[in-house]
């Protein structure tokens, strides 16, 4: 482990600063080749390593993925005799969280292009690296997990020739689970990868690209200096919000907080100075000296708007006010996150939720459940459309069942996204169909070699969020990889569904539809809710209807016999028991009028044919 | 205690083999033992048994599997309480019943047997591991009936493995052939610690099941039976007594390794372990103080099962309640009726459901 005065150097020379992240397809070993590196670097000690070590949430450690992006300095001594400062700047891998990657890249002057040799090039491959070339990075190709016998170093070495464009002849061929070559990344970042271009003469210039709040130092500001430096004491100007503090407290992360007197060009590091909201920092401004202020602010970034939103109701009323601290705190350290008050007839008080995509989606509510002890009904998730009245007026409606009447709805848009899909030769075939059937258009196909193509389709997003994804890898197999980007919306002739149980409308079950799919999806989601719905003591009739048509029925038989044959005196406590085990459950369910309905049936609406999965 | 304990269960707890059905860990039989059993009952006799009781069940397990020598030893230990007895059930199976046994059930003044028949398909008893054919059970109904049995009970499953509604009719013919007063028709539990738990075998379907109660109850209550509790079924007058009593949800005492009882708020179980009942003191497994609003739930439960209801104006006054006021859901609930200062199910077989709104 290295002491803590090693890194309280003082004049950094930049030209010994390195600034990158890793990026590619997720389970392609990104987080396995930065724990190596810390590991390497004698940034961490053994004793204190544990697997996926940047990744700070234990949801991020259970799934495998990175959610929130993580800055480690670390040292390196390098074969020329000099030492090095790295700035190991993680990022996510997920297309969800492609909003994280461009914070980070845009702290960054190069970036680590870690690939499968066992899978070659993958969708989210591409968009990550088109996002750092945006950024005007230099890219170090890796080749990983040349351990494996499936490995093929020189096709892979070939894909990203021909695809992306990058020279890999010094492209370091590793294993990051063994460990085997990892210090040729190293050395290939010292050798390949710039240093920061800076002005450390200039005025203060640092981009703010993360933050999260500390209940002892407020909020915690994550940084990288551009030009000149800060030090404690210093007063600072955040150019866009205009306001100014006095720094408390300046440092980098190894993982651990290590504070410093000043941060220098080309650092990347955090600064405290008394911020008491995170809502007072904007990720993407820049800071300056309040006395010495830079000419021009950064470019900073767009605002990421979500994408998908659903409901979140509480199973328990009175945990209404719960879910709100809860949703609050969350989104203290997750800004792309957006919820408000919404309420259903069906479901009570809740929020109505904005995520990124579905996996933002299903991390937000396993915290909130974990985290926060809730325990809550999610709506199936819809896209935000954009609805122009006969009267003109446009409405942007991102709950289906807050859709206006028809007869006043002039026309309806839905946003559309650009798929690129890497797929296999043997199942372009299936994906194409697959597509089509979800409404794609096709646009192109590019063979990456003889055995991969890349398909580029537009289509809705709701398609995407309806089952395309997970058809998408039944019907490869799980070898094709997909990634997507919002194009913007467009026209489309659709409907709102509504679904009723014994006669009423359940709001929360409401979906928009493209006409032409109404009679299928209805049909669909009637036969999933009789399966899910328990028998009760009457018949229960489930419709799916558009205004007053019904395009599909079905009933649920009423319950006939469920009582344990024998009742004797010794029978009582067992019969009890299995009594209260029906309350629970029965404690889980929402009652709408007379109707015990389960959590699952408020995502059957998504209707996932099981038998083709 | 100051009010009379009116019914006795003891419970025997060997068997010959053991059913597939059953996950009750009963010993099988094994003569030693079974003294040395019988030598601990006496204590606990002796300590317990106070009251001369209305109604004496002596189940199991399978009593019939104790021999000649035991049973007379059994039955004089329980002399001292049958004075007033007006029903004293023994449960037999027929492949253990001998006619010494017969005799001397009839000498201890024992006046009611039930009969565990299960099945009139002998292909269905082979998978259920009982030890007898149906012939052999109608021999031996035939046998006390000689000797003056004319209150015969026959415990019978449905909702079998490999049983359909064909099937299940044969055996209805068959068991009304057998002409006795009382039939209990029990649909089939897979319990996980028994044989066919471990097996994974699986429930038949509840559409079958409802079809094979319903035609249960057709055809029993055409052949002159009433069908007075979800499994149980009688001619006029005879209902079983003790079973009643725990419909009506009476104070009973317990006796013997797995036996349970009720005793004012106290209910308790014994020991399913023989060991442990041979050689311990405490022979509690469980020792519950019911509060007040747990008795008015299980007195609900248990006499919502039979025809006769609940008497609201006694379940007033024992608990000191208002049952109409207490059980507002419940009450609502259109499969339960109020008439003539009662209350009734009218659907038992969903019992279950209609219950879980009389839970808080």
């Amino acid at each position: 482990m290295v002491p803590a005065e090693i890194w309280q150097v003082k004049d950094l020379d930049k030209k010994k600063i390195r600034n990158f992240s890793i990026i590619a397809h997720i389970d392609h070993g990104k987080s396995t080749l930065a724990d190596r590196i810390l590991e390497l670097t004698d940034t961490v000690s053994k004793r204190e390593m544990q697997d996926q070590i940047l990744d700070s949430l234990d949801l991020e450690r259970e799934r495998g993925i990175t959610i929130k992006l993580n800055v480690v300095q670390l040292r390196y001594h390098a074969r020329d005799g000099q030492d090095y400062v790295f700035h190991l700047i993680d990022t996510p891998g997920h297309v969800d969280f492609s909003y994280e990657v461009s914070r980070s890249l845009a702290a960054c002057d190069g970036a680590v292009l870690v690939v499968d040799a066992s899978q070659g090039i993958e969708a989210q491959t591409l968009a990550n690296t088109y996002l750092a070339l945006d950024n005007d990075l230099e890219i170090l190709p890796v080749i990983n997990k040349i351990d494996l016998p499936s490995a093929d170093i020189e096709r892979t070495k070939k894909e990203i020739e021909d695809i992306i464009g990058l020279d890999c002849e010094n492209a370091p061929a590793i294993s990051a689970k063994t460990g085997l070559n990892v210090e040729e990344v190293l050395e290939g970042i010292v050798k390949y990868l710039p240093c920061p271009s800076g002005d450390e003469n200039a005025p203060l210039k640092a981009l703010v690209f993360d933050s999260y709040y500390d209940s002892y130092r407020g909020v915690v500001v994550f940084i990288c200096i551009k030009d000149g430096s800060v030090k404690v004491g210093d007063h600072i100007r955040f150019m866009q919000t205009e306001s100014v503090y006095e720094v408390t407290e300046v440092g980098v992360k190894t993982p651990n907080e290590i504070k410093k007197d000043s941060l220098s060009t080309g650092e990347v590091g955090y600064l405290c100075a008394s911020i008491k909201s995170i809502r007072d920092i904007h990720i993407g401004d820049t800071i300056t000296l309040n006395d010495d202020p830079c000419k021009e602010a950064l470019p900073g970034y767009r605002k990421m708007n979500p994408m998908v939103y659903c409901g979140m109701y509480p199973t328990d009323n009175n945990k209404y006010n719960d879910l709100r601290d809860a949703l609050e705190k969350l989104q203290l350290n997750d800004s792309s996150l957006t919820f408000e008050a919404e309420s259903s007839k069906a479901l009570g008080f809740g929020f109505r939720l904005g995520f990124l995509g579905l996996l933002h989606m299903e991390v937000v509510q396993e915290r909130l459940e974990r985290e926060y002890g809730l325990n809550l009904i999610a709506t199936a998730p819809s896209v935000i459309y954009r609805v122009t009245l006969t009267d003109g007026t446009v409405r942007f409606i991102d709950n289906p069942s807050m859709m206006p009447d028809s007869n006043i709805i002039e026309s309806i848009e839905e946003p559309y996204v650009r798929a690129s899909i890497m797929v296999p030769n043997e199942y372009i075939g299936a994906i194409m169909q697959l597509s089509q059937d979800k409404r794609g258009i096709y646009k192109d196909m590019v063979y990456i070699d003889t055995n991969r193509n890349q398909l580029i389709y537009e289509m809705p997003l709701s398609e995407i969020i309806f089952e395309y994804f997970d058809r998408l890898k039944s019907v490869s197999r799980g070898y094709a990889s997909l990634d997507y980007e919002l194009i913007g919306y467009r026209q489309s002739n659709l409907v709102k569904m509504d679904i009723l149980i014994n006669g009423e409308v359940i709001d929360a079950l409401s979906i928009i539809v493209h006409r032409d799919f109404a009679y299928s999806r209805g049909q669909a989601i009637t036969v999933k809710l009789k399966e899910i719905l328990p028998k009760q003591q009457f018949e229960i009739p489930i419709q799916a209807a558009i205004g007053n048509k019904v395009l599909a029925r079905t009933n649920i038989k009423s319950l006939r016999k469920d009582v344990l044959a024998k009742c004797y005196g010794g029978d009582i406590s067992r019969k009890k028991k299995l009594l209260e085990k029906q309350r629970e459950g029965k404690k889980r369910m929402k009652a709408v009028g007379s109707v015990e309905i389960p959590q699952e049936a408020f995502m059957a609406v998504l209707a996932l044919d099981d038998d083709k999965n | 205690m100051t009010t009379r304990i009116k019914h006795l269960y003891l419970h025997v707890p060997f068997c010959n083999s053991i059913c597939f059905y059953c996950d009750f860990c009963h010993r099988v039989y094994d003569e030693k033992l079974a003294y040395r059993w019988l030598d601990r009952l006496k204590s606990e006799i002796e300590d317990n048994c106070k009251d001369k009781y209305e109604t004496i069940y002596i189940g199991g397990g399978t009593p019939s599997s104790l021999n000649e020598d035991q049973l007379e030893r059994l039955l004089t230990m329980i002399d001292p309480y049958t004075g007033e007895c007006l029903e004293y059930t023994v449960e037999i199976n027929p492949e253990s019943l001998s006619e010494d046994k017969i005799c001397i059930l009839k000498k201890h003044r024992v006046n009611r047997i039930s009969m565990g028949v299960q099945s009139s398909d002998d292909q269905i008893l082979r998978s259920l591991n009982r030890r007898h054919d149906f012939a052999c059970a109608k021999e031996k109904i035939a046998l006390l009936k000689r000797y003056g049995f004319e209150n015969i009970s026959v415990d019978l499953m449905y909702s079998l493995p490999g049983q359909d509604l064909d099937i299940l009719n044969r055996t209805i013919d068959d068991i009304l052939g057998l002409d006795v007063k009382h039939v209990s028709l029990y649909s089939l539990t897979i319990e996980e610690n028994s044989v066919f738990g471990k097996k994974g075998i699986d429930h038949l379907d509840e559409d079958i099941e409802a079809d094979m109660y319903e035609l249960i109850d057709s055809r029993m209550n055409e052949a002159g039976y009433i069908h007075y509790e979800i499994s149980n079924f009688c001619k006029e007058g005879y209902q079983s007594r003790h079973n009643m009593g725990y419909w009506d949800y009476d104070d009973f005492l317990g006796l013997s390794a797995g036996a349970s009882g009720k005793i004012g708020n106290n209910r308790y179980s014994n020991t399913r372990s023989l060991e442990r009942y041979l050689n311990e003191k405490d022979i509690r497994d469980e020792d519950l103080h019911l509060s007040r609003k747990e008795m008015m739930f299980e007195n609900i439960m248990m006499s919502l099962r039979t025809i006769y209801g609940l008497d609201i104006e006694e379940f007033n006054r024992k608990y000191d309640s208002d049952l109409i006021r207490e059980y507002p859901l419940g009450i609502s609930n259109k499969y339960i009726e109020i008439r003539d200062g009662k209350m009734f199910c009218t659907k038992p077989e969903i019992l279950n459901s209609i219950l879980l709104d009389f839970m808080d």
